[in-house]
């Protein structure tokens, strides 16, 4: 195996934590520009650009992920209220563990349980603003 | 879209595109141009902002080619990218006045 087929192999398995959808529209795309900008008889993806790489692939997956969903839009006028009261439960089950001394390392999943429900009811709250289409 | 400032990768990229429909690649070395060899895009970064510019709708593509079995995708800006590129180049530049005339009141006069 040549040079460049196996540094494109390499790039490819790179590419494959990129969601799926952008891989079908832009994978063929950037492998040119990668090739295009390797050095000759390079074998293996320079660590900077790897990491720029996966730090794009996550960038995208996160940006793909909606917080609340569009479900959760659509029942927003159940929702809401459910969020709210979750979060308040969450943080009065936090007070109830420190204040008895029984906290410890719960607070490090509680804490931000309750903030992520807080934060959805607050995106609930406008829904005509935050609507995602369909 | 919001007035905050631009990224300076975003503003380069608008930049390189100004002068006329590019490929990635194109846009990469453009941009090591405009900047004196200072900015070197690598491809995710790139990719991630080609991909929010077009989901705002600041570029378009405009057209595919192959080229040793390699795809190149054109892309160039919409007229909405010109001008967002308009205004964050003047937002810049009157900036930019400011600072020099405060650093050096003599120049800026001069030179003006």
């Amino acid at each position: 195996m040549t040079d460049s087929r196996r540094l494109e192999r390499r790039y490819r398995r790179l590419l494959a934590f990129y969601p799926r959808a952008f891989r079908r529209e832009h994978e063929e795309e950037i492998l040119s520009v990668l090739m295009a900008t390797a050095a000759n008889g390079q074998q293996r993806p320079r660590l900077a650009e790897s990491a720029d790489l996966l730090k794009s692939a996550i960038f995208m997956r996160v940006r793909q992920t909606k917080v609340p969903t569009t479900w959760e839009y659509r029942h927003a006028g159940v929702m809401l209220p459910v969020r709210l009261l979750t979060g308040t439960w969450l943080v009065f089950l936090t007070a109830v563990l420190y204040g008895y001394g029984r906290g410890g390392w719960w607070g490090v999943l509680l804490v931000p349980s309750a903030t992520l429900q807080f934060y959805i009811a607050y995106r609930l709250r406008h829904p005509r603003s935050e609507q995602p289409p369909g | 879209m919001t007035k905050r400032a631009m990224q300076e990768a975003t503003f380069l990229i608008l930049t390189a595109l100004a002068g006329g429909s590019q490929h990635g690649y194109g846009i990469i070395s453009d941009v090591e141009q405009i900047s004196n060899r200072r900015v070197r895009l690598r491809a995710g970064t790139l990719y991630t902002a080609l991909e929010r510019l077009r989901a705002d709708g600041l570029i378009e593509v405009e057209r595919e080619e192959v080229v040793d079995s390699r795809l190149r995708r054109y892309y160039r800006l919409t007229s909405a990218g010109e001008e967002q590129l308009a205004e964050e180049a003047a937002r810049l530049q009157s900036n930019a006045r400011v600072a020099l005339a405060r650093l050096k009141p003599n120049a800026g006069v001069a030179s003006t």
